[in-house]
């Protein structure tokens, strides 16, 4: 045991070093995140509650609906759980650069694991479990239970997180045990990006939004029976729902049964665990430690493609590009996350074909009109999400060797000039595929589609100099995963400014589109003091989105030089 | 003719004089050594000369440029082998030196691509080009990164440790190119832990402590400027002794 607290310890050590020795930047930014986290609690707790209240007011069905609820909302924190365990206890238990030390000290193999496995539990459950907790609240807020619900929710939740890690670490050993050493990482990440893109597509073509419309069902009695079906006795999150279902409604006899089940589960998981980990762990880390691929197929489509895309583009730039090109399709967690992007877009655009707006009691011109707003928001936010991941990290995806850019003779002006104009392209091209197939889907006018359309090619130039220019002004060349630098401070921060930058701009163009609306409506012409308004508002906007491509861009430029 | 001029050159790192007013010359053609215990300086220096790092003061002049108010043209002529040797890992070994190439501006011509094949040829990496840079080992990497610096034929040649990952043949393959290269007029200006190394090498020593020069010149030199004798293991030790705190009492006395 005294092996496993000194193995714990540095991680701790290491915790409380950052908190006590951190600049007043580093606080700050601690802040802003914590502060973010409460917003983000706070909107959780307010959108479950109305939720939960609106389901209130349907007689009958109100409880069968919220206990739906909960149960959906179980099932996916659990899976989110498992498939977090299966990406951390890689990199916790085979890929961590300390553990070539700790294999090499004299502690036993089990407390090794057993020290990771807790690593593993806490990097991936804070995240949900805090992001659980207003849900939770909401519900109790709403049925205002007992004081054992609360105690029900902190041990239910506890013993779901064991179960998680029990079921995700046991993969990941497995799947270590079973490929080829140097590919496991990538099958895993491949498999994991894959897995989770097919659920949440499998999760939105089920329409769950069809359990608040009864008339999709053809009889009352087939509705309710949709929704009392359950998902299955043998599932640890049924257990967990009917626990703290019952505490929660305080029925008698509570769920004693269910929550021995649970309990009973994770402490057997533990055990299997420690056990798997005897045999195949360190045989695993030992595969993991040998030689990376040597060798890629595919080189001639590669050589290909970059020499066709870097053709505008003179000798040091095209290097650039092309090496950008090369590294991104050869390293299988980069390409693969193009899947999500997929599944993302086609999710987006298949809302469009299934709102039902021939139902909605408001003008239809009028609808479209405001739906067509709302996309291009919401169009911007997707290219914004998607820019957090690809553009913002693309000036700390040169990682370690960033030195060889900045001791060339190659200008970072230039440089950054250059990585901008590499994503402004297919950015633009994926802006301009969404809006005109949402905008043709919602079937709004020709005056709003040209609107749209020219609204998003100009705000692609801001959102992607805001993604290079602030991935400049915050970048992390020692990370590991490029993937999290998307999630670090700076990638928060780039997400608020150009959200925001969208905002505004659509707020700018709503007015005077909104002028033009009443004018067509009422057949009056359009008085010199709104022309006015309309030109003043444009000129606004063009001013932000010129300010939106150059400020970031400058201030990223001026980062850099300064970057030590 | 000095290719090399270091005037007052300073490197503050909150509050901290890692190099303190540094003043430093180095004709064309020479094999100029950098020697210092670490933590002197030495790195922070040759960072500051590569363009890696900014100065808080003073002037580095390579080639009759100013490095602040030219970094391209100053660039261009500089080669630059750093310590530890981070390359990207998914390229393989040609098509990094193509990158290198590009970022120097140099045509993809059939000269470039001999140049290309001479350099892999000198350095023994003929076998791996096609290996992806990740399956290399610490002395490939840092041979990879050397042949990377001489591909557009620089005037100046910086170099940060060169011989730590290399093997013994790798070590002396180093010494020999760097030797070739100061003949043809390349002047390499070089830090070094290793004594040896500099004594073998080097026409010219400079000795950093607590970011300050202590001592320049030949190896005669120095041993004129510490009143020694021998070789320039006891010359360094002598020079910087007066500053050393650790090992007042014999190791082996425990």
């Amino acid at each position: 045991m005294k092996g496993l607290y000194l193995l714990i310890k540095p991680r701790f050590s290491g915790f409380r070093n950052q908190l006590v020795g951190s600049q007043n930047g580093k606080r700050k930014r601690v802040f802003l995140m914590s502060g973010l986290g409460l917003a983000f609690c706070g909107g959780m707790f307010t959108v479950s509650c109305r939720v939960l209240i609106y389901f209130q007011s349907a007689e009958m069905i109100g409880d069968v609906l919220a206990r739906h609820l909960l149960s959906m909302i179980i099932l996916t924190f659990f899976s989110l759980l498992v498939f977090s365990h299966i990406i951390t206890a890689l990199s916790n238990l085979y890929l961590s650069r300390d553990l070539e030390l700790c294999h090499s000290a004299p502690v036993d193999v089990e407390e090794l694991f057993i020290s990771r496995a807790a690593f593993t539990v806490m990097d991936s459950s804070w995240m949900l479990i805090i992001f659980g907790l207003p849900v939770f609240m909401a519900y109790a807020y709403v049925y205002r239970p007992g004081p054992g619900f609360y105690f029900t929710v902190l041990h239910m939740n506890l013993a779901m997180v064991i179960i998680a890690a029990g079921i995700g670490i046991l993969l990941t050993m497995v799947l270590v045990h079973v490929f080829p050493a140097q590919r496991t990482r990538d099958i895993i990440m491949l498999l994991t990006v894959l897995m989770m893109g097919a659920l949440y597509l499998l999760f939105r073509f089920l329409r769950p939004e069809r359990l608040v419309d009864p008339e999709a069902f053809f009889t009352v009695a087939q509705y309710l029976s949709a929704l009392k079906a359950p998902q299955s006795s043998y599932l640890p999150t049924q257990w967990i729902m009917e626990t703290i279902w019952g505490s929660l409604t305080g029925s008698k006899g509570g769920h004693l049964f269910e929550a021995a089940l649970t309990w009973t589960t994770a402490a057997a998981l533990v055990i299997i665990n420690v056990w798997v980990a005897r045999a195949v762990y360190f045989k695993g880390f030992s595969k993991s430690q040998e030689a990376k691929k040597r060798r890629v197929g595919g080189r001639r489509v590669l050589d290909l493609f970059a020499k066709y895309v870097t053709k505008p583009f003179r000798e040091d730039l095209g290097a650039v590009i092309s090496k950008d090109i090369r590294t991104f399709f050869r390293d299988n967690t980069q390409w693969s996350q193009l899947l999500l992007l997929v599944a993302l877009v086609v999710v987006y655009i298949y809302n469009f074909t299934v709102l039902p707006l021939d139902k909605s009691p408001i003008r239809l011109d009028f609808l479209q009109n405001i739906l067509a707003f709302l996309n291009m928001g919401l169009a911007g936010f997707v290219l914004a999400a998607v820019s957090a991941r690809f553009v913002f990290t693309a000036i700390s995806a040169e990682g370690e060797a960033y030195w060889i850019v900045r001791s060339s003779p190659l200008r970072l002006k230039r440089y950054l000039w250059g990585k901008y104009f590499s994503f402004l392209l297919p950015m633009l091209v994926l802006a301009e595929v969404l809006i005109t197939l949402t905008n043709h889907l919602l079937g709004v006018s020709r005056f709003m589609m040209l609107l749209s359309s020219g609204t998003m090619f100009f705000m692609v130039f801001g959102i992607v100099a805001l993604g290079i220019g602030y991935g400049a002004l915050y970048p992390n060349f020692t990370s590991q995963n490029i993937a999290q630098v998307a999630s670090g401070f700076g990638g928060v921060l780039f997400m608020i400014v150009s959200s925001l930058f969208i905002g505004m701009i659509i707020v700018l163009e709503a007015g005077p589109v909104y002028v033009v609306f009443i004018s067509n409506v009422r057949g009056t012409p359009i008085t010199a003091y709104q022309w006015i308004l309309i030109t003043l508002s444009f000129l606004a906007a063009f001013v932000i989105n010129m300010m939106a491509i150059f400020w970031p861009m400058k201030m990223g430029l001026k980062a850099l030089r300064e970057y030590e | 003719m000095d290719m090399i001029k270091l005037i007052d050159l300073t490197k503050v790192y909150k509050g901290l004089r890692a190099v303190d007013n540094i003043n430093l010359k180095v004709r064309e053609g020479v094999v100029f050594g950098f020697l210092g215990p670490n933590g002197a300086g030495k790195t922070t220096t040759i960072k500051m000369m590569a363009g890696v790092l900014a100065p808080t003061e003073g002037q580095i002049v390579i080639n009759g440029m100013d490095l602040a108010r030219e970094p391209s043209e100053v660039k261009q002529c500089v080669g630059f082998i750093p310590d530890r040797p981070f390359i990207y890992e998914k390229l393989s070994g040609l098509e990094f030196l193509h990158f290198i190439a590009g970022l120097y501006s140099l045509n993809n011509s059939p000269s470039l691509r001999r140049r290309i094949s001479e350099l892999l040829e000198l350095f023994e990496l003929s076998h791996w080009q096609e290996e992806l840079v990740g399956s290399y080992s610490h002395g490939m990497k840092q041979r990879l990164v050397m042949c990377a610096a001489l591909l557009h034929r620089p005037r100046v040649l910086i170099v940060d440790e060169p011989m730590v990952g290399l093997d013994p043949k790798g070590s002396r393959l180093v010494k020999d190119i760097f030797r070739d290269q100061a003949r043809t007029g390349t002047t390499i200006f070089m830090s070094t832990h290793s004594l040896q190394v500099a004594e073998e090498l080097c026409e010219e020593i400079a000795i950093i402590q607590e970011g300050k020069i202590i001592a320049v010149g030949t190896g005669d030199g120095l041993k004129r400027q510490a009143g020694v004798d021998g070789n320039l293991e006891n010359i360094f030790l002598k020079l910087t002794e007066g500053k050393r705190i650790a090992h007042e009492r014999p190791l082996s006395s425990d």
